[in-house]
């Protein structure tokens, strides 16, 4: 691969990169704010300069300039190097680039963000950007020095409505147009716009338009400074109290990356936020899926119930114990799309030992789907459920809802919460014997004779077959809420009780178990 | 007249004996600091003796773990809290060398002021406490009324009169008041004529000398290979004063004399502090006489100081700054460091490991008490029980240092 020298170091690079593209596939950071790997070069923030030597035998672009001399007590002539954006500059072979090693880049650097906090107001201690800001680590890196400027800064429009999700605050705005680009070039969606100059610059909608689209908090993550705020994150939480755990989202089939970041002081999920994965989902997410992460806490089952009467989860375990101990020929098992396949290839487990054959498979409602990322199946493991169901067929919920109608279901033991048709939904009510193990409220729930109270995806580690068949694991971020469970663990428990044995004890025995399944579908 | 002692026949009183085990401490008032000693006596000779410490261990050097750098400098404070300055400074100290910067001079002159002055409170705490134990109550009085006022002048100049926490990274909280230099020019002469009067009521009286001369010899090899440090090693002969072999701050500027011992028993550890304290004196004159009245008290790097409150409500940069310093912590580059001050009872050392962030990753402290204590068993076999007090008290073992 041809190489360039950066700060006297050889960095590969592909042909047609930029300087910064390539700096930061090796790892290293160029400082930023405009440039983003997944939009188009704008080089408008100027962060980014580098000190490029000219080439062999010819001389170097030099400027005027004028330097204050404190010796004459006056400006000087003086000359620099014309310094060039490293997010612009396409890198040829042999290109020698100086970005911490020269003076004139880190004088420039400095001067660049003076520039950007000279009429920035006073709101760290109200921004929720602040601890994840550019504007403070670079000031600190690059510019390290006291406000020089004496007169009020220039006051802006602060806490603009963009739309249901964002507020804009042109004020801390630095007019990178990042959120511009993403919106026209990734969604397609030109409702973002930059208007005016200098200091009077600033981000505004389309008239009569509203910031609406499908994927507008991504302009929020884009954005590097705290100019856009989602206003479901708005003042809930300082993220140097949070902790990240990597996940896979749950909105629907595509299984787009994620960081889940939490609370770990009150347990408690806060946000949503992409994580780079270039396969899948490259850097973004849509706003389903961001606040996805609302169902951790909304709507729960957290405690066992037996005929809707609340009741602790041993009982609870001991009635579905009791009740699965009759079940007969007339036995169902209901898999679920929405759960991880540690949990389905638990229950999976579970019917086999308790000799029920007929498997049928249900999740969220179809909804929107789009060709960037959303897709219309809106749960994320439907292909890893059937992976669990291990070679059996799995009927789906027109399948099932015949089979209750026709009589042919009297017992079902069920996993999930939602159907995807209301007349599912209505024609569980049907079914006399249902025990359900449930993350939240919903049709299956309220249907159960029995209801247990299962772990949501937050609360364990799963692994989850999006709709290209990659299986994905998504981290545990926070203990399991009320007496609820994983239901592969209500599943073992289950069996204890029934004084059967599953050919699995502990986490890592079920994670060894869906690994092997999941390679068994991968090779078929 | 008969003689009212009856010559006996020694062979008739002649009990039958067994060697007994007394307990002293973890809580008695003669162990100042809480230690447990187990003895097997002989009589009233300590045949044997087994020294517990730990019993005040609160597990700081973890609890500096969770937090920022700074919020090391209150547990510091409470290692040797009879001379908290000492540790804010050799912890301050240790950090700076880490980064790679140096403070002010002006911070370095008031440092070593109040740096001396700690250590002139510890000395008179010690002393006095053991005069006391052996029943000279009035020094003790007169030593702390000493050791008061170098707390009043603490008071003014850090608001606290024990745990300061005063030193930061970088610098000190504050500069020195406007009155320091006349303040403690009136309390180091203040202390000098204290020790006068405490030296004539002590080193003529015949009780007083001899419980301690004699008493608690330990080699000069014993000592050394002990890692005894401070006035307890100079006690036996050796020169070592880490303020002379290893000059920081400005110690390579001022003149002091570092006394040592010859005998190296209690009375030596005794007239060392005594004698250390005349020379701290000296060491604050100097100081004050060449404290800059102006000047910056911290360094120009934004990366460690604190910017000013009005600043910080008023600037966008001084906010940031404060934020970072705050919320993230002061970041110390990765490495490890060892660095060593001469701390109230001998070498004071902080070993840091830092990963970068803006948290400890590991702190560590050489507490010169923790093996000074571990030469007790050493001083005290084959002494009388009743020597135990002065032996232990002029080790000075404190316990919030030596357990930490």
């Amino acid at each position: 691969m041809p190489t360039f020298s950066l700060d006297g170091r050889q960095v590969e690079f592909q042909p047609g990169d930029t300087v910064i593209a390539a700096a930061h596939r090796s790892g290293i950071d160029i400082p930023h704010y405009c440039w983003h790997p997944g939009l188009s070069v704008a080089a408008n923030c100027r962060m980014c300069l580098v000190e490029v030597a000219p080439p062999a035998g010819r001389p170097a672009m030099m400027l005027d300039v004028l330097r204050y001399d404190e010796k004459k007590g006056g400006y000087v002539p003086a000359k620099k190097p014309k310094l060039q954006p490293a997010c612009q500059l396409p890198v040829a072979e042999g290109m020698e680039i100086k970005s911490q090693t020269s003076e004139h880049v880190k004088e420039a650097r400095s001067a660049v963000q003076e520039m950007l906090l000279l009429n920035h107001p006073v709101d760290c201690p109200i921004c929720d950007q602040a601890g994840e800001c550019r504007l403070q680590d670079y000031w600190l890196e690059h510019n390290g020095k006291p406000k020089r400027m004496k007169d009020e800064i220039i006051h802006m429009p602060k806490a603009v409505d963009f739309g249901p999700t964002i507020v804009y605050d042109a004020e801390r705005c630095i007019v990178c147009t990042r959120c511009v680009r993403f919106c026209e070039e990734v969604v397609g969606d030109p409702v973002l716009d930059k208007r005016e100059r200098g200091n009077l610059g600033e981000i505004v909608l389309a008239p009569g338009r509203q910031l609406d689209h499908a994927y507008t908090l991504m302009t929020e993550h884009v954005c590097p400074v705290g100019a856009l705020t989602a206003k479901d994150f708005r003042f809930k939480a300082r993220v140097w109290f949070l902790r990240t755990v990597p996940s896979v989202c749950q909105g629907c089939a595509t299984g787009c990356n994620s960081y889940t970041d939490f609370d770990p002081r009150n347990q408690t999920v806060f946000r949503h936020r992409p994580r780079e994965n270039q396969a899948i989902n490259k850097y973004w997410m849509c706003d389903a899926g961001m606040l996805d992460y609302q169902r951790v806490h909304k709507h729960r089952v957290l405690e066992g119930a037996v005929r809707g009467q609340s009741v602790t989860l041993n009982m609870a375990l001991s009635s579905a114990a009791h009740e699965l101990q009759k079940f007969g020929t007339d036995a169902a098992l209901l898999l679920s799309a929405q759960h991880s396949t540690e949990d389905n290839l638990a229950v999976v487990e579970l019917a086999k030992v308790l000799g029920i054959s007929k498997f049928y498979l249900t999740g969220r409602p179809y909804g929107e789907g789009d060709h960037i990322l959303r897709d219309a199946d809106k749960n994320p493991n439907r292909a890893g459920a059937i992976l669990a169901a291990s070679g059996v067929r799995v009927g789906n919920s027109d399948a099932l809802l015949a089979d209750i109608r026709a009589g042919a279901v009297q017992q079902l033991l069920a996993l999930g919460s939602q159907t995807e048709t209301d007349d599912l939904a209505q024609a569980l009510a049907r079914v006399p014997q249902l025990v359900a193990l449930s993350t939240h409220e919903g049709p299956i729930a309220k249907a159960a004779l029995v209801l247990l109270p299962a772990s949501s995806w937050a609360e364990a580690s799963g692994t989850f077959v999006n709709r290209n068949g990659v299986a994905q694991v998504s981290d545990k971020a926070i203990t399991p809420r009320g007496s609820s469970q994983p239901a592969w663990k209500l599943a073992i428990l289950l069996a204890e009780q029934l004084g059967k044995a599953l050919p699995f004890k502990k986490a890592n025995d079920v994670k060894a178990a869906v690994n092997s399944s999941v390679n068994a579908g991968a090779q078929a | 007249m008969e003689p009212l002692d009856v010559e006996l026949d020694e062979t008739e009183v002649e009990l039958p004996t067994e060697p007994m085990l007394v307990n002293v401490g973890p809580a008695h008032p003669a162990m100042h600091g809480t230690v447990r000693c187990v003895m097997e006596l002989s009589g009233e000779s300590i045949r044997r003796v087994d020294v517990q410490v730990g019993y005040l261990h609160r597990g700081f050097e973890k609890m500096c773990e969770r937090g920022t750098w700074t919020q090391v400098f209150p547990y510091v404070d409470r290692c040797n809290y009879v001379s908290p300055m000492l540790n804010n400074v050799g912890f301050a100290m240790a950090c700076e060398k880490m980064l790679g910067v140096e403070v002010p001079e002006r911070c370095q002159w008031y440092r070593m002021a109040l740096g001396e002055l700690a250590r002139i409170s510890d000395h008179l705490t010690c002393d006095g406490a053991m005069a006391m134990e052996l029943g000279a109550f009035t020094p003790f009085l007169w030593m702390v009324k000493a050791r008061d006022m170098i707390w009043d002048l603490m008071e003014e100049e850090t608001g606290a009169r024990m745990t300061h926490s005063f030193g930061r990274v970088g610098g000190m909280a504050k500069p020195p008041t406007d009155n320091f230099k006349e303040h403690a020019i009136a309390v180091v002469d203040q202390v000098d004529h204290i020790i006068d009067e405490v030296q004539k009521l002590l080193y003529g009286n015949r009780i007083f000398l001899d419980r301690l001369e004699g008493v608690g010899i330990i080699s000069q090899t014993d000592a050394i290979s002990l890692g005894w440090t401070g006035p307890c090693l100079r006690a036996s002969g050796v020169p070592y004063d880490v303020r002379r072999a290893h000059p920081y701050m400005k110690y390579g500027e001022v003149e002091f004399d570092i006394p040592v011992g010859k005998n190296s028993d209690c009375l030596d550890r005794f007239m060392m502090r005594i004698e250390e304290i005349r020379e701290s004196g000296k060491i604050v004159r100097q100081c004050v006489a060449r404290l800059p009245d102006s000047g910056p008290i911290n360094v120009d790097d934004p990366r460690v100081v604190l910017p000013e409150k009005d600043q910080v409500y008023g600037t966008i940069e001084a906010t940031i700054q404060h934020f970072k310093i705050v919320m993230e912590g002061l970041k110390l580059p990765a490495g490890e460091v060892y660095s060593y001050t001469e701390g109230g009872n001998g070498e004071l050392g902080f070993y840091l490991v830092s990963d970068g962030s803006g948290t400890p990753y590991r702190v560590r402290i050489r507490p010169p008490s923790f093996l000074a204590t571990a030469g007790l068993e050493r001083v005290i076999t084959g002494q009388m029980v009743a020597d135990v007090v002065p032996c232990f008290g002029s080790l000075n073992m404190i316990g919030g240092e030596c357990d930490r």
